[in-house]
């Protein structure tokens, strides 16, 4: 049925694909069965899928750390953030490390701003960040497995 | 109140409550600048280039969006708006590097006039310097995303038109871009090159591939004139350099088209050029074809004839005329016939497709075609489709069925064994067995009758014979039904009451009924049910057949039938006959005379000695093809007149050139009986001329001198011969044409049909019950083959296999059966069947697909290389002699 | 929990860090769902309108429109269904307010919604929380379920015979989705392009439908009024601006976090009472409503900060965002942080807004990097003047905001850079 029924749920659909995906990313055929799902064509949920910034359609790291760069963490210095975390994934933002375990991504407000600077990792957000705290935190990820 | 008053840089203007600041302004002639707004799509108000000022309001509004209101007075120029516009248009190309010198638009783009208006010589911003590939992976268009300037016409036009939403935008904000699919190349894509996209783009974005360096805007002649291939009757304009057509756009004022097109109408013009064009008479001599002068060519015609008039009888001749010919070609050709010939032996492909059509429409209603019109459809609140792969065969009208049903809550009910396109768009979709038509038709009524959902006061007051009739109905109770055709019950009542229940519903069909044993039979009970439920004679509702070919209502109209005259007056009616004797001074025959399939038996029996056949391939579009070769080879003379060697005219004794729709004047009467003009585009192709010029030729030579200066001479002639086309003249004919009955010259044209009266007085009830197919499929060929058409390919593709980006897209037939059979018989797709049947044999490629159900297969009739008209059966409906192409049994072995 | 600041008062955040937000039991032992149970046994529809009428709230998404205006204009249409909407993408940088409340007392939102529902006719709500808030989330499900259990939510509310159902959208990363328009076709499924109004949502919004959409922080207030009325409403705030507003504060102070006040309280008194102050060094300037709002400089610390009184001035109190900043910052480095993100968030349908935010950075960016020319500078903002003028939402509309009093403030120290030195350091010449 070609009738848009289910247009509403795309979203869901596809944070959802996301989410079970192990490198964080929605493939090509999740969006093909989800066109299919929502009743919606191939182009209006690509079109959906690369609006917003959440979703993603290449592969990504088992970690996706995104660093604020909104006005509060900017001026609180996020700049000195991306730096160090340039620096100890030997990565530039919008990369993923070799091992694919990491990567570095520059997202607007997460909205902890009182924190700043922030950023979330996964699903998790880090506020009041310093490089020692980040090095702490990216010694933490690496241990697990 | 519905209009306002409001002023419109200080002129007062109406205006309708509710239209636009824009729509207005261009109703009355004021340019407002704008890129993304389109009459016809909806609106987006994303380009601000249309900012207007209104007394009383803060700041700037988007004329497109903004509704007019009483006394509202509107400034769209001035120094503020006319800076901001130039701002604007100077963001646009700082985006891109435009580079207008090889640009295909330069000229008719609409971003380079606005710079040029609003007199931008210097871009304050720093422009892009990335430049993108261009993507030419489809056959006809080229899309060129450094011109694209993201209006999202293209975008809107693709799913609202052609409901395909093959395009739309990726990313976001500054990077967002134009996508096909997901981000594919657009050969990969749902795209039925349609080219709706590219009329729109107002820039060089997308842009028609093969013409590309071909030819600049301002040197194109253009020609307004109809689409050759189907009956939906699209207006297009050819855009004509040198005497070649170069691109082809939909005229926005096209009636039934609204400037829309397919991929045939848009593209499928270069077979006019075709280096296969006939352009000299040939004369075949021991076996081979030796080019000839017109006047040997046409003696020779006419000598032949003559000679086998006066020794075996005027009987022992026939012609086929063309449903592609013009009215006026037409008209002549069955005159002359009848003259020349002294036989009613002519008949022309109507014969195949809508026989059925014209005999049960006739014996219901009083009159054979289309009740309503194409464009009342948007009125109905449901139509019922039947036998009709309408976006395939009639694409304009098929995607337009798409558009109601996504964007105007119009119900679809599909009824087709195939799951064809519009299945999807369907509420209801019931899938019969093949030839199990009248059962599911009669089961419908049985429940409307029984819930009470029929119209009592239409039938009481409009109708007769409804007892009779709903006797034989109450038989066909659902679960009957579900027995034979294999609907489920529930789902059949669904529908009924779907139908029943809406207020104006519109039954659609094509060859899925009437290719039947029993097509004459399927027609009425459509008929019966449209009667039931008061479904005539009101916009938006009736029972509307779609026309096959451009003319083939027009050829019909104009008696290329052997038991009618021009207008459907009866041949074995004194009166009748009389009245055309007296016109055209001579005696006529009144005997009448055979069929298409019934003329090939008479020759192949040695009954039939002499055919004419005009514009006409028999030997693909007919059934039981080794059957025609045998009549064909069998005759002692044949003449055909076409415009390539058709597989029909290599067994021809003689071969006259006739010329395209774009060297002649003429008109064609499209599928809503709205009557049309044809204006001369080109020059006829080496020596090749006009058909109607050519059976001049030959009807003087065989002493019936005819004179007609144009074809314009020509219709007058029928006006006066023909009632339903009374006043049908070519003075009368620019734009919207006009519909017939038009009986005078007053007269503006019927929209639709049996408004308050019948055309024959009362409509009749007819009682019919279900009959089997003539040949089902048993343990030899245990296969149903269904055949029809795709839509990159027109009849026997004589026009559209020879036109490249057509033949490029679809350049092989497949035969198309389900994944279950495909299993059973492993095979795999692209493998080599051989298909026979007991007529005959092929060999093709396998599709296998969902479309169609186990136990039935599918093949398209358009290849030579594999005819499927080997195949099918040449049992014949009893009344209207059509045969039965949509059933016959087959069996599949793995080569 | 956020740090919230010693507030002397509490409306929107009277039980935010006080009761258990997972319980429903705590929150009905503070009167919860006591304005719901009065609205359905005791008020009729306009009498709910009447009164949040009267209490002159205003919406607290940015827009300030009165809210039992819109209320009234969504009762009246004539189509149905209609909807209900909770706009809880709070996007705007700098904001955090809507988190807390519904992570801190999410049923308050649901008994607004309810009330709202009551109030213009509609059966169904959603909810559209953005996507990187998923505690919110979490919390709000969890919260759903309880007033289900409850039978808050339903089938017959109450013995009313009103039935209210709720769901969450979750957003999916996008800024201009807090846009009502935008957020509607983003829950309708599509790319989250705002609409061009006319219409607006009251006639014609979700699926073309009647729509409510109210802020988190506006449907906070509706149980308060409903309970205490709107006398005791207006008892706060200002005449033209009555109530409480709950301020975000970050940037350069003591203590960032979030404050509830008086409408109408001024900068200067929000940094030195609650924020304790600057914290290295002097204040420069700060950036008020988020950043879409304006800067405003020393000259500013004493006026009002409530929507009329900064709406006189040409400025904005918009989310109710502050960033401080101090003498360290650079002007023009936080003015490209800002074109950085619009750029970054701009939907990309109209053109003034799609391509005027990327040549606004590309000119602010060379001029950070001396590498800009004088005339650049009146470029960006005639340019950012055009965009007020023709953007076809506020997003485009509001750049000239950060622009212009960037420029009213620091011209100067933007034309350094122009000549070669970034007069903080901050910028790399
Ligand atoms: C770019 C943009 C972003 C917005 N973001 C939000 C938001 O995150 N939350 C919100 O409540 N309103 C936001 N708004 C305002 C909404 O459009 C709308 O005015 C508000 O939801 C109405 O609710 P209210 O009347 O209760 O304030 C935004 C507006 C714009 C133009
Ligand atoms: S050619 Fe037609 S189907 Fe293909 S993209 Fe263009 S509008 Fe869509
Ligand atoms: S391709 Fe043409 S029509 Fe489509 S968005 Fe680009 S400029 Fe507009
Ligand atoms: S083939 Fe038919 S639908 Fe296509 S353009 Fe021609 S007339 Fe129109
Ligand atoms: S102003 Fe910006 S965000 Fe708003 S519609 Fe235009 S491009 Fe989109
Ligand atoms: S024509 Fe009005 S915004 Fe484009």
């Amino acid at each position: 049925m070609k009738l848009r029924n289910k247009e509403k749920d795309v979203i869901a659909l596809l944070n959802k694909a996301q989410r079970e995906n192990k490198h964080n990313y929605i493939t090509e055929d999740k969006l093909k069965l989800t066109a299919q799902e929502a009743g919606l064509s191939y182009s209006e949920v690509y079109g959906v899928a690369t609006f917003y910034s959440l979703f993603s359609l290449k592969p990504r790291g088992e970690y996706v750390i995104q660093v604020c760069d909104s006005g509060p963490c900017h001026l609180m210095g996020s700049k000195s953030i991306f730096k160090v975390l340039e620096k100890e994934l030997k990565i530039k933002v919008g990369e993923t490390t070799a091992d694919g375990r990491f990567t570095l991504e520059e997202v607007s407000c997460l909205g902890i701003c009182n924190e700043a600077p922030a950023m979330m990792i996964n699903e998790k957000v880090c506020g009041n960040l310093t490089p020692q705290k980040i090095r702490e935190i990216l010694r933490e990820l690496r241990k697990k497995k | 109140m519905n209009t306002v008053n409001l002023t419109i840089n200080g002129k007062l203007v109406q205006a309708e409550k509710g239209s636009t600041i824009m729509e207005v302004a261009l109703a009355n002639g004021i340019k407002i600048p704008h890129l993304c707004y389109e009459k016809g799509l909806s609106i987006a108000g994303s380009c601000r280039l249309c900012m207007v000022k209104i007394k009383g309001r803060p700041g700037m509004e988007a004329a497109c969006t903004t509704e007019v209101v009483e006394k509202m007075k509107v400034i769209t120029s001035d120094e503020e708006i006319d800076e901001a516009r130039k701002l604007i248009v100077e963001l646009i190309l700082s985006e891109h590097k435009h580079d207008c010198l090889v640009c295909e638009s330069n000229g008719q783009c609409e971003l380079q006039d606005l710079a040029y208006e609003l007199g931008i010589e210097k871009i304050r911003f720093p422009v892009s310097k990335s430049i993108e590939p261009t993507e030419d992976s489809s056959q006809v268009i080229l899309k060129d995303p450094n011109k694209c300037i993201l209006c999202g016409r293209c975008v809107r036009a693709c799913a609202e038109i052609t409901v395909q939403r093959v395009l739309d935008f990726a990313a976001r904000g500054s990077g967002t871009f134009l996508i096909s699919g997901l981000d594919q190349p657009l050969v990969d894509t749902d795209c039925v090159s349609c080219g709706a996209c590219i009329q729109t783009c107002p820039t060089g974005a997308l842009t028609e591939k093969l013409a590309r360096f071909q030819g600049r805007s301002w040197e194109f002649r253009k020609v307004q004139t109809i689409c050759p291939y189907c009956g939906v009757g699209c207006q297009i304009e050819l855009n004509i350099k040198n005497d070649k057509i170069v691109k082809v756009y939909g005229v926005e004022e096209g009636p039934d088209n609204k400037g829309h097109l397919c991929v045939k109408g848009r593209f499928g013009f270069d077979y006019v050029h075709h280096k296969d064009r006939l352009t000299t008479p040939l004369i075949k001599h021991n076996g081979k074809f030796e080019e000839a002068s017109w006047d040997g060519a046409l003696n020779l015609v006419a000598t032949k004839f003559k000679e086998l008039k006066d020794k075996y009888g005027s009987d022992a001749l026939a012609g086929l005329s063309s449903a592609k010919c013009t009215n006026e070609e037409n008209y002549l050709f069955q005159k002359f016939i009848r003259i020349c010939f002294g036989t009613n032996n002519v008949d022309h492909c109507a014969r195949l497709c809508h026989a059925s059509t014209v005999a049960g429409l006739s014996r219901a209603f009083g009159s054979g075609a289309m009740t309503n019109s194409i464009w009342e459809f948007e009125k109905a609140d449901v139509i019922l489709v039947t036998g009709s792969n309408t976006t395939e065969t009639h694409p304009v009208i098929g995607n337009y069925f798409k558009h109601l049903a996504a964007y105007n809550g119009t119900k679809l009910i599909v009824v087709d064994p195939r799951a064809i396109e519009l299945t999807e768009y369907a509420e209801i979709w019931l899938r019969q067995k093949s030839g199990t038509d009248v059962a599911w038709i009669n089961g419908l009524m049985n429940v409307i009758i029984n819930e009470g959902l029929y119209n009592k006061e239409f039938v009481e007051n409009r109708t007769e014979n409804f007892d009779e009739f709903r006797k034989v109905v109450s038989k066909y109770t659902p679960g009957k039904v579900e027995k034979i055709t294999g609907i489920p019950e529930e789902k059949l009542i669904a529908a009924a009451r779907m139908y029943g229940k809406a207020d104006r519903g519109s039954i659609v069909f094509a060859m899925g009924i009437t290719q039947h044993t029993t097509g004459t039979d399927n027609v009425l009970s459509l008929a019966n049910l449209a009667m039931l439920c008061g479904n005539v004679g009101r916009e938006g509702t009736g029972v509307n057949p779609l026309r096959g070919q451009n003319n083939v209502q027009g050829a019909c109209d104009l008696g290329a039938l052997p038991d009618v005259y021009p207008g459907y007056q009866k041949v074995s009616k004194a009166q009748v006959r009389e009245n055309f004797e007296t016109t055209w001074g001579v005696k006529l025959p009144p005997k009448e005379g055979l069929t298409v399939v019934e003329i090939i038996d008479a020759a192949s029996k040695g009954e039939i000695k002499g055919l004419y056949i005009m514009g006409e391939n028999p030997m693909l579009s007919d059934p039981n093809l080794n059957h025609v070769r045998e009549g064909l080879e069998n005759l002692d003379f044949l003449v055909v007149q076409d415009i390539f060697l058709t597989e029909t005219a290599e067994l021809a004794d003689v071969v006259l050139p006739g010329v395209s729709f774009a060297e002649k004047e003429g008109t064609f009467t499209n599928t809503c009986r709205r009557i049309q003009l044809l204006h001369k585009a080109i020059p006829p192709i080496g020596k090749s001329r006009e058909d109607w010029k050519i059976i001049m030729e030959i009807s003087k030579r065989m002493g019936y001198p005819m004179a007609y200066h144009s074809p314009g001479e020509i219709m007058d002639e029928i006006a006066s011969l023909t009632p339903i086309y009374g006043g049908v003249h070519f003075d009368r004919l620019g734009g919207q044409g006009l519909q017939w009955p038009c009986p005078s010259r007053e007269h503006p044209g019927t929209p639709y049909l049996h408004k308050d009266k019948f055309t024959r007085g009362k409509g009749l009830f007819t009682p019919v019950d279900y009959i089997p197919p003539a040949e089902l499929p048993d343990e030899e060929y245990p296969f149903l083959l269904s055949t029809g058409r795709v839509l990159y390919h027109f009849h026997t593709g004589s026009l559209s296999r020879r036109s490249k980006p057509l033949d490029g897209i679809a350049p092989e037939g497949f035969l198309e059966i389900s994944p279950q059979d495909a299993k059973k018989l492993r095979i795999k797709n692209n493998d080599w069947v051989r298909v026979s049947s007991r007529r005959g044999k092929l060999k093709v490629k396998v599709k296998i697909t969902h479309h169609v159900d186990k136990g039935v297969v599918f093949m398209t009739f358009h290849f030579a290389e594999s005819a499927a008209n080997l195949l099918t059966s040449d049992a014949l409906d009893p009344v209207a002699k059509i045969p039965e192409y949509k059933v016959s049994a087959v069996k599949i072995e793995r080569i | 929990m956020i740090k919230e600041l010693k507030s002397p008062l509490r409306v929107v955040l009277e039980n935010y860090g006080r009761i258990n937000p997972e319980s429903i039991e705590e929150y009905i032992a503070q009167d919860g769902y006591e304005a719901v149970g009065k609205v359905l046994r005791e008020m009729r529809p306009e009498q709910v309108l009447s009164e949040i009428k009267a209490s002159g709230l205003q919406g607290r998404g940015g827009a300030a429109f009165p809210t039992g205006l819109k209320w009234e204009f969504t009762a009246k249409a004539k189509d149905a269904p209609k909807y209900i909407i909770c706009n809880a993408d709070e996007g705007e940088p700098g904001t955090f307010k809507d988190r807390a409340i519904l992570e801190g007392d999410p049923h308050k939102i649901i008994e607004g919604m309810i009330i709202a529902g009551y109030a213009v006719g509609a059966h169904y709500g959603y909810i559209y929380i953005r996507g990187e808030y998923l505690l919110s989330i979490n919390r709000f499900n969890k919260a759903l379920k309880q007033a289900r259990e409850h039978r808050f939510l339903g089938e017959d509310v109450f013995g009313s015979g009103f039935n209210f159902q709720i769901e969450i959208h979750q957003g999916a990363g996008s800024y201009v989705c807090g846009e009502e328009t935008a957020l509607m076709e983003s829950l309708e499924g599509k790319r989250g392009n705002p609409r061009f109004k006319p219409p607006f949502p009251p006639s014609s919004g979700l699926w073309g439908k009647p729509t409510l959409i109210n802020n988190v922080e506006t449907l906070a207030n509706i149980a308060p009024i409903i309970l205490k009325g709107s006398d005791w409403f207006r008892t706060f705030g200002t005449k033209k601006c009555p109530g409480t507003k709950v301020y975000a504060i970050s940037g350069h102070v003591k203590e960032a976090g979030l404050i509830e006040a008086p409408m109408g309280i001024t900068l200067r008194e929000i940094i030195i009472d609650y924020a304790q102050g600057m914290r290295d060094s002097k204040f420069k300037m700060a950036q008020v409503g988020g950043t879409a709002g304006a800067i405003l400089g020393e000259d500013m610390l004493d006026v009002p900060l409530d929507y009329a009184s900064l709406g006189e001035k040409g400025l904005v109190l918009g989310s109710g965002a502050i960033l401080v900043m101090d003498e360290t910052t650079c002007a023009l480095d936080m003015l490209e942080c800002f074109l950085n993100f619009f750029k970054r968030e701009s939907c990309g349908k109209c053109i003034p807004c799609r391509v005027g935010t990327e040549k606004l950075l590309e000119l602010a960016t060379a001029i950070s990097r001396g590498e800009g020319k004088e005339d650049d500078i009146d470029l960006m903002l005639h340019t950012a003047k055009v965009m007020q003028k023709t953007s076809l939402c506020a997003l485009g509309q509001s750049l000239i905001l950060p622009i212009s009093t960037t420029l009213k403030y620091s011209r100067e120290e933007v034309t350094e850079h122009i000549k070669g030195r970034c007069p903080t350091g901050v910028c790399k010449i």
